[in-house]
């Protein structure tokens, strides 16, 4: 379980996150969602230790992972995938899978690897070539692969669908809801694209402006036509 | 056509220790992004060191490994006192601090070890070897310092393609984010870089000290070559940084012998020039390589 408590984050005088409180359970989806500028990524940047809180903190099952660093919180079972396909391409697939659990041994690597394989088929036939000469979605499903090469206990999700066809966002989405529930993985899902996110998740979170608005199942939150009007825009 | 392969000959082993140099500094502009103008004064600064262990026990061997010893360590207290503090605020500002580090390098060995120019014999025959009743430039020195290059380039492409220390470096260099977000421990990868770099560095220093002498200032002209090398290679590719280290080496000593050695220089920087003109990411670059 991550619990997120009272988190506020400024970015000089601007107050990106306030008092942000809420909670991400094992073996399944939470959705963040909002309109661009809520404070989304600000959320995902600084649970994944890239950015600093003003104030609050967040912690894995009661082990508090805020105001350490990055390569210290991925290792305490927090990934992140940043937005944007955030693989490495000059390395190859396999190497940036790698690059994901570097300080775990051997065997325990070949396993995750071999896990990440069966999750995304498309990742073990291209293990070989560079990540740059793979599709968007490819690259999405590598990037999402590397996070889980350090089996984590909990995955934070930043916008994957930017820039993908909605059908293979899906795919995706319901490839990480099923590990969810197989693994007991809790997922953080952030998306702009509330409709998609609000399918595959258990829980809705509402960022507006920084602030949490609303939250509840997603079912209830997807059906809330006065809540969409208001922060999501459709 | 004999003399253009005399000359051409003559140009390999300073062609392999530009090579060197310019290894050491795409090092650590792909991993810091910082051009270390200071590298050439850590190898001089290395050479003096060897120079002092060579005095103390004879031994050419140990001096070499005394001095890539002094090299990591000297690039590590180079990355530690002066350019991370001074890149935290600036790049270019650390790409400037390097200068100041080569100066004070060299005012630091005058100090230390007095300005005058000193030899360095090689540990075998520097006399061009005779074949066919000829007598070749090319020395068994020179088949060492090729040597030595070669298994340097090996090692250093097996250590970054095979090992995962070299993985880490290469996604720090690459995307840092990226990297921390994946666990590795950046700034260590970063460190390790300019180790690295000061090791391949003093290596480079001793092996170019028989033909160059050591003072505090007998490397700078070492440092123009490498420079061009590294750039034209594209600043970023170890690949590009051999070729064109060696390709620099073949340019002088052609330009030595069919005119004057103290053409080589400025042929050095026209074709700097006419590479930032024509393809200023360097042959062997990549386009977005500079943009980061």
């Amino acid at each position: 379980m991550l619990t997120v408590t009272d988190l506020s984050v400024t970015y000089g005088a601007v107050r990106a996150l306030s008092g942000v409180s809420l909670s991400v359970p094992p073996g399944e989806v939470t959705a963040v969602i909002g309109a661009n500028g809520a404070g989304k990524s600000t959320l995902m940047r600084t649970l994944a230790g890239l950015v600093k809180p003003a104030s609050g903190s967040a912690s894995l099952n009661g082990v508090t992972i805020t105001g350490r660093k990055p390569e210290d919180i991925v290792r305490m079972g927090v990934a992140l995938v940043p937005e944007g396909r955030s693989t490495i391409p000059d390395l190859t697939v396999e190497e940036n899978l790698r690059l994901g659990g570097l300080w775990r041994s051997r065997v325990e690597r070949m396993a995750s690897q071999e896990e990440v394989f069966n999750l995304f088929p498309i990742l073990g036939e291209r293990k070989g070539l560079r990540a740059d000469t793979l599709s968007g979605g490819e690259r999405q499903q590598l990037a999402i692969g590397r996070a889980l090469m350090s089996e984590p206990r909990c995955l934070l999700l930043d916008e994957p669908s930017l820039g993908l066809a909605p059908l293979i966002v899906t795919q995706i989405l319901e490839l990480v809801s099923r590990l969810a529930r197989d693994s007991g993985l809790a997922v953080l899902l952030v998306e702009q694209n509330a409709v998609t996110a609000l399918r595959v998740a258990t829980t809705g979170v509402v960022l507006n402006l920084g602030e949490v608005v609303q939250s509840g199942s997603a079912e209830a939150i997807r059906s809330d036509e006065q809540l969409r009007h208001a922060y999501l825009g459709y | 056509m004999t003399t253009f392969i005399e000359y051409l000959l003559g140009g390999i082993s300073s062609g392999a220790i530009i090579a060197l140099m310019a290894l050491a500094i795409v090092l650590i502009w792909r991993s810091t992004r910082v051009v270390n103008f200071a590298q050439v004064g850590q190898a001089m600064f290395t050479t003096y060191v060897a120079l002092t262990v060579r005095d103390a026990t004879g031994s050419w061997l140990y001096a070499l490994v005394v001095a890539i010893i002094a090299g990591g360590i000297l690039g590590l207290i180079v990355h530690w006192l002066v350019i991370r503090p001074v890149k935290r605020a600036d790049t270019s500002g650390a790409i400037i601090a390097t200068f100041g580090v080569l100066i004070a390098l060299q005012a630091l060995a005058g100090m230390v070890w007095g300005g005058d120019t000193r030899g360095y014999a090689p540990p075998v025959s520097n006399e061009g070897i005779e074949l066919g009743g000829r007598i070749w430039p090319f020395s068994a020195y020179d088949v060492l310092v090729v040597a030595v290059m070669i298994a340097l380039v090996v090692g250093l492409t097996l250590l970054f393609t095979r090992t995962n220390i070299g993985l880490q470096m290469r996604a720090s260099a690459f995307n840092p984010e990226v990297a921390r977000l994946s666990g590795v421990r950046v700034s260590r990868s970063l460190a390790l870089g300019w180790v690295i770099a000061g090791m391949v560095g003093a290596v480079g220093g001793v092996l170019v000290a028989p033909v160059s002498n050591v003072s505090p200032n007998s490397f700078d002209i070492l440092l123009v070559f490498a420079f061009t090398a590294a750039v034209i290679g594209g600043l970023d590719s170890l690949v590009g940084a051999v070729t064109f280290g060696i390709g620099t080496g073949l340019v002088i000593s052609l330009v030595s012998g069919y005119s004057d050695s103290s053409n080589a220089p400025v042929v050095a920087l026209v074709l700097l020039a006419l590479n930032l003109l024509l393809k200023p990411d360097g042959v062997f670059g990549h386009h977005n390589s500079r943009a980061v």
